[in-house]
């Protein structure tokens, strides 16, 4: 087998062979939309998953291949037709505070300012106005955007906007973060930027992280582990693979490129 | 653990000016403005001084001096500020009740589908209905006197802006309120924290036609045997030919109406400061 199969231990680290506690667990799920006219669109078929506390879990599909709403059935958005989410072994109702979500087209409340935006999550929940300003400063500035706390998003370029959606999925402080291609919109320059970024403020505020993404050298970039599905609807499991590489990791690294390889054969043989 | 920040704008201050070309001028829209407006006047004034539609044009200032008469002389009672106050005052509170009523129905039909499914049906049958129809109702149900030429405005004011309130929920983008939902918001949260503040566009455009449509209804509503205000004028000036009148009344309601709509812009600048920033709005 590959160097890839089994387990390592992440270099540095102290984390012993135990297997972590799973956050997340996905028990048969399966969707299927029901269309005007009684049409059925089969979304997902039998997926299995299990995403381990504070692990990095990027789901790796092509376009239209239900990932994201796999994704929104994990948030709570979406029930599926069959099977259970589990989260923390308690099966999820539906969407909560629990779980954030950072949106592909950002969804910024476009009358709020980059503050308003990001305290939102506090202020729903009740959070007095100074401690929620305080919170949602302290992710401003960790997303990089000191200084435009006033600004309305339309002022704002793409990168800046998703930075503003990730603060505000953080400002709420969720168990787990849920990304749906975030980067999705963004030009290939920012995106790498992005990426980067993402890895930083994951590092400096550790916790669970599921990640939806078409693009293969993003997975590999910033994943513990990668579940890839296959193009066809209905979407299916098809593997997960670990990703031991030591971080911070570079596109050009030998075991990335490894990697990168086995993905795209894999992935051409299912077809 | 504070960063810097990495956004990559960098503000640079406006450089000097140098002195003004003929070119800047003459593109300047406040320029293009100001042209465009004094030259509708002499035109008028053209078209009026040669007869060319016979008598029944005033000239600019034939208008502006009967109006400056208007301004000492009392009408009926009441000089020409007392007729603007009287058209105002119907227009203000027929218009007040038609937001008034109109505005929450509209948001209530667009958030509630039984709401809906009730009210649309009977609004749809009324909604074409010009207020001038209502006329023999309103004097039917309110006799000749103010309530029904209030009542007519109401009606022209209520379906704009019961219209635009509706349509101002229905255009929001549904994902949005995943988002209150994913931040652990309720339906309640859901409605005042993202239906109200995003339909606001839509809301006060809807204010400003309707203030509009209720400016035209003034006319309609004072040929209810009135005895005061800019309609009336008008209908007095046509009554005894006096085309100065006729005019003057309608460039004193354009003048008024003019200022309602800055005072409802203004509302709207203060009530959505995110948008003062756009250009061109």
């Amino acid at each position: 087998m590959g160097p890839f199969s089994g387990r390592k231990p992440k270099k540095g680290s102290a984390v012993t062979e135990e297997k972590k506690a799973s956050k997340i667990v996905c028990e048969n799920i399966s969707k299927t939309f029901i269309q005007k006219g009684k049409q059925q669109v089969h979304v997902l078929e039998d997926i299995q998953l299990e995403v381990r506390s504070n692990e990095l879990l990027v789901i790796l599909g092509p376009g239209q291949s239900g990932k994201s709403t796999l994704l929104r059935i994990i948030a709570g958005l979406e029930t599926p037709s069959e099977g259970r989410v589990l989260l923390d072994g308690k099966p999820v109702k539906g969407p909560g505070k629990d779980r954030g979500l950072v949106f592909q087209s950002y969804m910024l409340f476009f009358w709020r300012t980059v503050m308003g935006n990001v305290e939102m999550g506090p202020k729903l929940n009740g959070v007095d106005k100074r401690e929620r300003r305080r919170i949602a400063q302290h992710y401003i500035d960790l997303v990089g955007l000191n200084g435009f706390e006033k600004h309305y998003p339309h002022q704002l370029s793409g990168g800046m906007k998703q930075r503003v959606g990730i603060a505000r999925a953080y400002a709420n402080n969720p168990e787990v973060m849920l990304l749906d291609e975030p980067f999705g919109q963004l030009d290939a320059q920012t995106r790498m930027f992005m990426e980067k970024e993402t890895e930083r403020i994951w590092q400096a505020e550790k916790r669970t992280v599921l990640f939806v993404t078409n693009n293969i050298d993003e997975a590999i970039f910033l994943a513990d582990r990668i579940a890839a599905m296959d193009g066809k609807l209905p979407g299916r499991m098809t593997r997960v693979y670990d990703v031991p590489l030591p971080r911070p990791r570079e596109h050009t690294d030998m075991e990335f490129l490894e990697l990168r390889q086995k993905i795209t054969d894999a992935s051409q043989l299912v077809l | 653990m504070s960063t810097q920040s990495v956004a990559n704008e960098i503000v640079k201050p406006v450089s000097e000016k140098g002195p003004l070309t003929v070119k800047e001028v003459i593109t300047n829209e406040y320029f293009l403005y100001v042209v465009s407006f004094v030259g509708f006047i002499l035109a008028w004034h053209f078209v009026a001084a040669a007869e060319i539609l016979g008598k029944s044009l005033a000239t600019p200032a034939a208008t502006v001096k009967e109006l400056g008469r208007m301004m000492t002389i009392k009408l009926a009672g009441k000089n020409l500020l007392g007729h603007v106050w009287a058209s105002a005052q119907r227009i203000l509170i027929g218009f007040s009740l038609g937001a008034a009523l109109g505005v929450p129905l509209g948001l209530f039909m667009a958030l509630n589908r039984y709401v809906n499914a009730v009210v649309k049906p009977v609004f749809d049958l009324f909604k074409p209905m010009p207020p001038i129809a209502w006329i023999s109702i309103a004097i039917l149900w309110f006799g000749i006197g103010e309530p029904s030429k209030v009542f007519i405005i109401f009606i022209g004011s209520f379906v704009p802006c019961l219209l635009n309130a509706y349509n101002g929920i229905r255009i929001i983008d549904e994902e949005l309120y995943d988002v209150v939902r994913v931040l652990g918001g309720n339906r309640w949260q859901e409605i005042f924290q993202v239906s109200f503040p995003a339909a606001f566009p839509a809301l006060f455009a809807g204010l400003q036609i309707s203030l509009s449509i209720a400016w035209t209804c003034v006319l309609a509503a004072e040929l209810v045997s009135a005895r005061s205000g800019l309609g009336w004028i008008i209908i007095r000036g046509m009554k005894l030919t006096k085309p100065e009148l006729v005019i003057g009344g309608m460039a004193i309601i354009a003048i008024v109406a003019w200022l309602t709509s800055l005072a409802v812009g203004g509302l709207e600048k203060l009530l959505c400061p995110w948008k003062r920033t756009i250009k061109g709005l």
